[in-house]
């Protein structure tokens, strides 16, 4: 390449050097007059669709069809798609960040075109955009605003899952121009509209609409810079303004001096504003600096992240800041480190001895002159001058000890690739900010869905990075477009893809599905090693019971339940147990489920089917809990119990059913009789509320009918009679019979009335019992006979040698121990 | 690649704040908080109150309540993905507001841990999938403690082993997979038990997913590559050991936990018993809908950062008194001090000290409430009659000789729960009972508390927690020779003897073994984490009486190797992988973050762990702190 200056194509605005880098000539048919299109181009170099202006007359051409369309074009102006447009006007067309194409009819609908290949999703503004329709729209990064012919904002914030919200309402009024700040930006994060109403400006966001009170508008056109903090505002009376995004500073003004509206007005950068008529550029800085560009013919401004690029017919520019490190290197009569290493090389390959002169001195700088070679050289377009940079790098860092080349060769790769996807048949003028930003993986994703298979797959070889995407979207084509017949496909997609890592056959396979191509779909989905992946596609192309079995394999209960809930709509109950029943996972699954949700009659049939009893028994035994009166729960424990009859293993839960309702009835029969409610209680609390309330025989005759065993039947009297405060009758009961359970449970102060009544007793209880009942003397009483002298000795010390109680202990135990 | 750090709990509760924070920052404005009652809790360990409400959220709802108001235009939901009543639940409120309210409103639902797509379509069906923002909340992990995690999951037991739903074993699965994420994987699992053994699988899975998923590049190669800071991890699964739960707890905290219930580090106490608070909680009028009958309780924080707490929880309560009366002497002797100090800077000294020790005579004041009062519960004739009983069945005693005591328990109306949990012991220990005496039983439950516990025991029955001998599955028991039938069914008569179950001289102020956890019951849980962590000790108190010890005991033997006979005779299959990566990238990885750090032991409980497990762990690694390479993790799974 003819080594044109570095600085050729410079101009300086304000402070700074603003340069024009032409990137592709020749970039659109001579016939196509832009001048009657909407144009729209992604950020970071991406693709640009046009479509046509509607509001403009077009000569009638015989030759060229007459159906609506919008194109998709490279930046060199190869054209990528052709897509046919059916949905009327189109009011808005933009870009999302990962070059998703969004087209926006008159109606409100949404087309996301999302692979540069004409698929796409579809998604609508909501009601209130069918009603008014749709004025015109904002794009950001991964959502959009819709202007309404009625003034209403509508927003998406993401194309995945679209929810079009609507934003708080402007006031009414004719809306001159307007913009947003993409939610990133913003305090309130969510995405703010600034409406140019009269001679103000409105915020507009989620919940509130805010006047800012400003007196210089109406104005027609509003732009923010790329990182959110700066708003451009072009008024009619020819003036730009440029002020902070919170409208609190106003920065800049500048007059144009012009009577035409301009067409475009869009931020280069974050310094400078690009304000465009017909076919001539001006590039406003700070303190209105300003330089202009003139092109023939008509030019569209395509914004970028860190510049804008120039459309014409004929080229492809773009204008942007030069970078701080070029600058340094090329500027005029600079003498910084980097250009003067920049220098040596050339006088080495003169094979001058000023080479080491240059060297010497720098020496100080070497590294930093080193560094900035390597990023400048990243920031150049002309191969040539990367070369030249990274040759002075090269040259640098051989003179120095040690230094870290890793910038060096990071940068040499990603040079190698940024040159291989600038090249005009792939279009892609990646800047290296833009590169950076954009990522490589991104890079790579562009350059699939460009169907640029081999480079891509070079590219992520030559960056180490992920291959199986590429593969995967390879494979996908292969399988829509493919002529050959479906084994063959298989066979070829499976030998390409085999011993890749990462390969997720599902997607090719759901390709294959969606093409109709149904038996391509089942084989290849085979090779897919991920069960849970499997499953929604099984389920869409029906294989219901497989795509169970994947789900279960998986262990991934939601996908189970997911399955289970897709079959259970679809098929009646009969066949959906039939598909459960060999699958015990499943069956547990939708039992517990059931269960939780109270949902019995699924229940029962379940049980019933396969044949467990007792668990059925078990859904009519709570249903009986649940039912408000006696009558009803027994009928439930009737079925319940019949559902137990026939089988004889069961006998023992049979009898307890029979017993359970006998209860009830003799609950019922109580409360009627004593007007008080035994509802709820056991067989053991009857009886204790029977005995409580001095229904003793009552409780009786209840003992006997439910074969209360005696020992508890005793304590249950003892415990109530206990609680009555009824000494007598334990009194009475005490003399009258032998208790088959010991007497230690009463109140303590009675109860030592009932310790000598104790039989089975350990001597040692006995003690401990009087002492509990506060009763020492009795105890050492017991102590002594018992012969334990320890218990007297501890009992004599609780109570102290010289109170009476005392004495009294004494007397009883020196006798017995001789103390 | 990044500098390697050693695993910290207080990264997970980080974590899990910023996540949470993060996505209540996305919705503006004020907020009200629709909660799911479960969730409620294990939320509070990772943020208060006043935290959530500088973030904007105005009111607090359970979402079990349904009583969300309209007063806030902002409405969050925040509920557990997987249980599809949620989701349900979610959109009938979503309706009723929409409905009720004039103005319009804002839903946002913020799934925990994970999106489903159960979640999805039920919200689909309902109309109100469009209406709402949906975004994750992965938190899988709630820290309790520095060593404890914990899934949460009130009901995890009920789905693994009543209902069979392994939803709770998938999620241990996820949750252990993010630590392999994050720290490599585990260089080996060790295991025993079904769910155990599930989880494992599934680890193995999704490891093979990532791999056969996007991960080619570099960045995510950590995930693949074995950890050097994690030694292993041990995976137990609660139906291996079913006695352990069920025998009442004897440390401090286990007993808080009999007697009040303990949920996430909180349990609610009666204020009579340990005074009123000390100022009256601020927040707690918004939060609570019922200021009066919030008074009468109070919740307690029962954690590490309660340094006397710390101190007393895993001890046996028996000493409990002691040591505070040990603490409470010293403190009075802090405050003394104050007498002694001559010099200004004497007295300044002892002034700065005073908050630390107004907060010490607070804790101070609280626990020995707790303690009499569960001195109180302990001292009654039920309850040394209940502790007897179970602890003469663990030990082996005939069970025919306990009758008479369960029937006693039961005529004199003790709780149910207590009256099951012995009968179930009953059952574990022997094998199943007989029928004559199970259907007695049978009856006297039934009888002493109402007919329609007929399902609860068919449940118990279900869990092959509560058997008759000759029901079928209890002929899967190995009895006492009855021939080497194995791996169905834990079989302690055998055990016992060869794990030493039974401790008989148990020293509880200075505890030389874990059977000082339940006062001379070593847990077979445990005791079988320590066949795996602790071969040497558990060979030396067992005196080899497992054959073929001794050889292998010193050789540095891993996994189960030295007890594989033994572990025969618990329920479940034992397993013990190896998961290696590429040798490179181990090699590189050794290098990179250097050897000699103490490497870190996971203990997994699938399907819950009890208190006194926890101290008895914990008791293990503060003995294997000194003289290995490791120090324990654990993990329980509620």
């Amino acid at each position: 390449m003819e080594a044109t200056n570095p600085t050729a194509g410079w101009e300086k605005v304000g402070e700074h050097f603003y340069r024009k880098t032409q990137l592709y000539t020749a970039v659109f048919d001579q016939d196509l007059d832009l001048d009657n299109y909407i144009v729209a181009g992604a950020l970071y170099g991406g693709a640009v669709a046009i479509c046509r202006d509607e509001t403009r007359i077009v000569t009638y051409r015989p030759n060229q069809s007459a159906k609506p369309s919008i194109d998709i074009y490279s930046c060199a102006g190869k054209l990528l798609k052709s897509i046919a447009w059916d949905k009327g006007s189109v009011k808005g067309l933009g870009w999302s960040e990962d070059e998703k194409l969004l087209v926006v009819s008159y109606d409100g609908t949404v087309r996301c075109y999302y692979d540069l290949q004409g698929e796409f999703t579809q998604f609508s503004l909501g009601r209130e955009a069918e009603d008014f329709g749709v004025h015109s729209c904002r794009f950001y990064d991964h959502g959009m605003v819709a202007l309404l012919t009625n003034n209403t904002l509508v927003s998406v914030s993401s194309y995945d899952e679209p929810r079009p919200k609507l934003l708080a309402t402007p006031p009414e009024g004719e809306i001159h121009s307007w913009a947003i700040i993409p939610p990133s930006f913003t305090l309130s994060r969510s995405v703010e509209v600034l409406l140019s109403i009269g001679k103000t400006v409105y915020v507009v966001d989620a919940t509130d609409c805010e006047d800012r009170f400003l007196d210089i508008g109406p104005f027609t056109h509003i732009s923010t810079s790329p990182n959110g903090k700066f708003t451009a505002l072009y008024a009619t009376d020819g003036k730009a303004h440029v002020i902070t995004s919170d409208f609190q500073d106003r920065l800049s003004e500048y007059d144009s001096r012009s009577q035409i509206t301009p067409k475009y007005l869009q931020w280069c950068g974050n310094d400078a504003v690009v304000v465009a008529w017909e076919d001539e550029v001006n590039v406003v800085g700070p303190k209105s600096a300003v330089t202009s560009f003139v092109y023939e013919g008509r030019v569209h401004v395509i914004a970028d992240h860190d510049g804008v690029r120039l459309l014409t017919n004929d080229v492809c520019d773009f204008v942007q800041r030069v970078p701080d490190v070029t600058d340094e290197v090329f500027r005029y009569g600079t003498e910084s480190p980097a250009s003067v290493l920049l220098d040596a090389v050339e006088q080495l390959e003169n094979q001058s001895p000023k080479a080491d002169d240059n060297i010497q001195l720098i020496r100080s700088n070497l590294v930093e002159a080193v560094d900035n070679c390597v990023t400048a050289a990243g920031h150049e377009f002309s191969v040539h001058w990367q070369k030249q940079l990274l040759k002075a790098a090269s040259f640098g860092k051989s003179v120095l000890d040690i230094y870290n080349s890793d910038d060096f060769v990071d940068m040499c790769e990603t040079l190698r690739v940024l040159n291989a996807v600038r090249y005009y048949e792939i279009g892609l003028p990646l800047s290296y900010e833009q590169y950076q930003r954009l990522t490589p993986e991104g890079l790579i994703q562009r350059l699939i869905n460009r169907h640029e298979y081999l480079l891509a797959l070079k590219v992520a070889g030559y960056l180490h990075l992920a291959t199986d995407r590429i593969y995967v979207h390879w494979a996908s084509a292969k399988v829509r477009t493919g002529a050959e017949d479906d084994s063959t496909i298989c066979r070829m997609v499976v030998e390409k893809l085999a011993g890749k890592p990462g390969i997720s056959f599902e997607t090719i396979a759901r390709a294959a599905y969606d093409e109709g191509r149904r038996r391509l779909a089942t084989e290849l989905l085979d090779h897919e090693p991920r069960a849970g992946r499997q499953v929604p596609l099984l389920l869409s192309m029906e294989e219901d019971e497989i795509a169970l079995d994947k789900a279960i394999e998986s262990g991934d209960s939601d996908l189970i339940f997911f399955v289970l809930l897709q079959l259970k709509k679809k098929l009646t109950l009969a066949s959906f147990f039939r598909v459960i029943n060999t699958r015990p996972a499943a069956t547990a699954l939708v039992e517990s489920s059931a269960m939780l949700e109270g949902d019995n009659i699924l229940l029962k049939d379940l049980y019933y089917q396969d044949d467990r009893r007792v668990d059925g028994a078990g859904v009519f035994i709570r249903e009986a809990l649940q039912q408000p009166d006696a009558r009803t729960s027994g009928d439930k424990l009737a079925l319940a119990a019949k559902l137990l009859s026939d089988s004889r293993e069961n006998n023992f839960e049979l009898i307890a059913l029979k017993e359970a309702a006998t209860l009830l009835r003799t609950q019922e029969a109580l409360g009627r009789d004593l007007t008080d409610s035994f509802k709820g209680l056991s067989v053991n609390e009857t009886l204790y509320k029977l005995i409580h309330l001095g229904y003793s025989n009552k409780a009786k005759r209840i003992q006997s009918e439910f074969k209360v065993p005696e020992k508890v039947a005793w304590w249950i009297r003892l415990r109530a009679l206990v609680a009555k405060r009824d000494w007598n009758e334990i009194e009475e009961i005490a003399k009258s019979r032998k208790s088959p359970i010991g007497w230690e449970a009463g109140n303590a102060r009675l109860a030592a009335i009932f310790i000598p009544k104790c039989t089975n007793l350990e001597p040692g209880a006995v003690i401990t019992m009087y002492e509990k009942c506060g009763m020492r003397v009795k105890a050492a009483e017991e102590a002594v006979k018992a012969r334990d002298a320890d218990a007297w000795v501890r009992l004599l010390e609780v109570v102290g040698k010289n109170t009476s109680e005392g004495r009294e202990i004494e007397r009883l135990g020196t006798q017995v121990f001789n103390k | 690649m990044a500098p390697y750090v050693g695993f910290d709990t207080e990264h997970i509760r980080d974590k899990a704040r910023k996540d949470l924070l993060h996505l209540l920052e996305g919705v503006r404005g004020k907020k009200n908080l629709v909660i799911e009652r479960s969730l409620a809790g294990p939320v509070g360990v990772i943020v208060n109150v006043s935290t959530l409400h500088d973030y904007g959220v105005d009111k607090f709802f359970v979402l079990e309540n349904a009583n969300a108001d309209t007063s806030q235009r902002n409405v969050v939901f925040m509920a557990r993905g997987e249980c599809a009543r949620h989701a349900q639940a979610i959109a009938d409120q979503i309706k009723r507001l929409q409905r009720e309210s004039q103005t319009g409103h804002e839903f946002h639902i913020f799934w925990v841990p994970r999106r489903t797509l159960v979640s999805d379509r039920l919200l689909e069906e309902a109309g109100v999938l469009g209406d709402v923002n949906i975004s994750e909340l992965p938190i899988y992990f709630f820290p309790l403690e520095r060593d404890v995690l914990s899934l949460e999951l009130d009901d995890s037991f009920r789905d693994l082993y009543l209902f069979k739903d392994t939803t709770p074993a998938f999620l241990m699965a996820k949750a252990l997979m993010g630590i392999q994420s994050k720290h490599g994987l585990f260089p080996r699992v060790v295991g025993k038990g079904d769910h155990a053994k599930r989880v494992a699988e599934l680890l193995t899975r999704m490891r093979q997913e990532i791999i056969a998923g996007e991960t080619t590049d570099e960045a995510n190669q950590t995930g693949l590559t074995p950890s050097n800071s994690i030694e292993s991890v041990v995976i137990i699964d609660r139906e291996v050991d079913f006695v352990t739960p069920l025998l009442t707890q004897l440390t401090y905290e286990g007993l808080i936990d009999e007697v009040w219930g303990i949920q996430n580090n909180q349990t609610d106490v009666d204020s009579t018993i340990v005074g009123a608070p000390p100022q009256p909680p601020s927040q707690s009028a918004s939060t609570t809908p019922n200021p009066s009958l919030a008074s009468r309780k109070r919740k307690i924080q029962l954690d590490s950062s309660d340094k006397l707490y710390d101190g007393l929880r895993d001890t046996n309560f028996a000493i409990v008194g002691t040591l505070l009366n040990k603490v409470a002497r010293r403190l009075q002797s802090d405050y003394e001090s104050r007498h002694g100090s001559k010099t200004t800077a004497e007295l300044k000294d002892f002034v700065q000290k005073l908050p630390s020790y107004q907060a010490e005579h607070q804790s101070l004041k609280i626990h020995t409430g707790l303690a009499e009062d569960i001195m109180k519960h302990t001292r009654t004739d039920q309850f040394s009659r209940l502790l007897e009983a179970q602890q003469n069945l663990a030990a082996g005693a005939d069970p025919s000789s306990q009758h008479d005591a369960i029937e006693e328990l039961i005529a004199r109306d003790t709780s149910l729960a207590e009256v099951l949990r012995l009968l179930c012991i009953y059952s574990c220990v022997s094998g199943g009972i007989k029928s004559k005496d199970f259907d007695h039983f049978r009856r006297l439950v039934l009888e002493g508390y109402g007919y329609q516990h007929l399902t609860t025991l068919h449940n118990l029955e279900k869990l092959q927690l509560f058997l008759s001998r000759s029901s079928p599955m209890a002929n899967m028991i190995p009895m006492p020779g009855a021939g080497p039938a194995t791996g169905t069914k834990t079989n302690y008569t055998y055990l016992r003897k060869q794990l030493r179950l039974i401790v008989d001289e148990v020293n509880e102020h200075d505890p030389d073994d874990i059977a000082y956890v339940y006062s001379g019951y070593a847990p077979l849980s445990i005791r079988l984490v320590q066949c795996v962590l602790q071969k040497q000790y558990l060979f030396s108190i067992t005196r080899s009486n497992v054959a073929g010890a001794g050889t292998v005991a010193g050789s540095g033997a891993q996994g189960w190797r030295g007890f594989d006979d033994v572990v025969k005779h618990a329920r479940g299959p034992a397993f013990d992988d190896i998961q290696k990566g590429e040798d490179k990238a181990v090699k590189a990885r050794a290098l990179l973050s250097g050897g000699g750090d103490k490497k870190t032991v996971f203990v997994v409980f699938v399907g819950g762990i009890t208190f006194t497990e926890i101290a008895a762990l914990r008791f293990i690694a503060k003995k294997e702190e000194g003289n290995q390479l490791y120090s324990p993790l654990l993990f329980l799974f509620v």
